[in-house]
C-alpha cells in the first residue's frame, strides 16, 4: 500500500508517517524509489510509535526506539526462558 | 447510586502531602509501568486511564485543594457533595504542557464528573472559535444564471439577507460569514454555508449543466427550412431549423444553458418536434392532397 493509505490506516497525518518512515519505523517493502509500496504492518507500527509519543513524551527518535526494544523483548521472550541472545 | 471514592494518592503511590515534583515523577514513572502498549495486562488500560485521571487532578492546586476539601467529605459520608447535576461523559485530552505531553484521549470517571463537572474545572478553557454550519438553499434556474438576493430566517428569530453571485452551479457552496454558531470567550462565530440545490424548471429539462427544451414546428417549416423562435432562459432566441428536419433532430443553441464555471456556459439543446394542424382550410386540404399526389415520398420504408 502507499504512504498516504499507510497514514490513513494509522488515523495520522502523512507527515507524521513519513517522519517515521525516515526514522527506520519501517520500511518499503515493495515498489520503486519513486513509488514505494509498505506492507500492512507499517500502519500498526506507526500507530503504536505516535501513541507512546504522545502518551509518554517522547520525542519521535525515542518512540521508534522504544518500538524496536519491545521487537528485540518479544524477540528474546518468544526464544524461551533458557537461552539468550 | 453512590459513585465510588478514587484515592488518587493511593493511585499515584503517594503520601498526601506530596510536592509537585513527587507526583509528576510518580505519573511519569507509572505510566511508563502500565502504558498498553508496553504493558501485556488486560488491566493496564484502565489503570493508564486511573493514572492519567490522577495525575490531572493532583498536578492542578485548584483541582488538587477541591478533591482534598469535598473528597474527604465524599469519602466521610460515602456520598456526592452537592455539586448540582451528574453530566455526561466527555472525552478531552489532559496536557501536561511543561513537558509537552498529553495523555491520552480517554474518558474521565464518573467521580471526577461529580467534583469537577460544574464546567470550569473539566472543559477545554480558553476562547473557541463556533462551529460552521451548513444548510441547503434552493434557486430557480433563472436565479442560478443571474443571481439574487434572499433573506433567511435563522432558527432564532433573526434574519441574514444572502447575496446569490451570478452563475451558481448545482452542488456549489456559497459561504457566508459569520453566520454560523457563536464563538466562546469572545472568540468569532463560524460560517454559514450555504449547498445550491437547482429546482426543476416548468419548461426546461435540465442535463448537467445543459438544457433540454422542445421547439414546434410546422410541417413546412420542418421541410423547407425556417428560423423559428425558441425559449431560453434569458428570454427567446432565432433558431435556423434546417431544411429535411425530422422530429427528434436535436439544434444546438451553443452558450446558452447553465453556468459551468470560470466564465463558461453549458448548451440549450432544442429538440425539433412537428406539430401537424388538426384542422385544415378547403385550400390546405388541396395542397396537401396535391403535394402527395406529386411526392414518392415513403417514410417508412428506408431512402429519402
Amino acid at each position: 500500500m502507499e504512504l498516504a493509505v499507510v497514514a490513513r490506516q494509522a488515523g495520522l497525518r502523512v507527515s507524521v508517517v513519513r517522519r517515521y518512515l525516515a526514522l527506520g519505523l519501517f520500511e518499503p517493502s515493495a515498489g520503486t524509489g519513486r513509488a514505494p509500496l509498505f506492507a500492512p504492518s507499517s500502519a500498526a507500527r506507526a500507530a503504536k510509535a505516535e501513541r507512546l509519543r504522545r502518551d509518554l513524551g517522547l520525542n519521535p527518535a525515542g518512540a521508534v526506539l522504544a518500538c524496536e526494544l519491545l521487537d528485540r523483548i518479544r524477540e528474546l521472550e518468544s526464544r524461551g526462558p533458557n537461552r539468550s541472545g | 447510586m453512590a459513585v465510588e471514592y478514587k484515592d488518587y494518592y493511593e493511585v499515584l503511590g503517594l503520601p498526601r502531602d506530596a510536592s509537585q515534583d513527587d507526583i509528576r515523577r510518580a505519573y511519569r514513572k507509572r505510566a511508563r509501568q502500565y502504558h498498553p502498549d508496553l504493558n501485556a495486562d488486560p488491566d493496564a488500560e484502565d489503570r493508564f486511564k486511573e493514572l492519567g485521571e490522577a495525575y490531572e487532578v493532583l498536578s492542578d492546586p485548584d483541582k488538587r485543594g477541591r478533591y482534598d476539601r469535598l473528597g474527604a467529605q465524599w469519602r466521610a459520608q460515602g456520598a456526592a457533595p452537592g455539586n448540582g447535576d451528574f453530566e455526561d461523559f466527555f472525552e478531552r485530552q489532559g496536557f501536561d504542557r511543561d513537558m509537552g505531553m498529553e495523555f491520552g484521549d480517554g474518558v474521565f470517571s464518573e467521580f471526577f464528573e461529580r467534583l469537577f463537572g460544574d464546567g470550569a474545572a473539566a472543559r477545554p478553557s480558553g476562547p473557541m472559535r463556533g462551529r460552521d454550519i451548513e444548510a441547503i438553499i434552493e434557486l430557480s434556474l433563472e436565479d442560478a444564471l443571474n443571481g439574487a438576493r434572499r433573506r433567511l430566517s435563522l432558527g432564532d428569530g433573526h434574519s441574514v439577507a444572502v447575496n446569490i453571485p451570478a452563475g451558481v452551479r448545482e452542488g456549489q457552496r456559497i459561504r457566508v460569514a459569520g453566520q454560523g454558531a457563536p464563538g466562546r470567550d469572545g472568540a468569532p462565530a463560524g460560517d454559514l454555508y450555504l449547498l445550491v440545490r437547482l429546482k426543476p424548471h416548468p419548461r426546461f429539462r435540465r442535463q448537467g449543466d445543459d438544457l433540454l427544451v422542445d421547439v414546434r414546428v410546422a410541417p413546412w417549416e420542418a421541410a423547407v427550412g425556417a428560423t423559428v423562435p425558441v425559449s431560453t432562459l434569458a428570454g427567446t432566441a432565432q433558431v435556423r431549423v434546417p431544411a429535411g428536419s425530422s422530429s427528434g433532430r436535436r439544434l444546438r443553441l451553443r452558450g446558452r444553458g447553465l453556468p459551468a464555471g470560470d466564465d463558461k456556459r453549458g448548451d440549450l439543446y432544442a429538440t425539433v418536434e412537428i406539430a401537424v394542424p388538426k384542422e385544415l382550410s378547403d385550400e390546405e386540404r388541396e395542397l396537401f392532397e396535391k403535394l402527395a399526389s406529386v411526392s414518392d415520398f415513403n417514410p417508412r420504408e428506408g431512402g429519402r
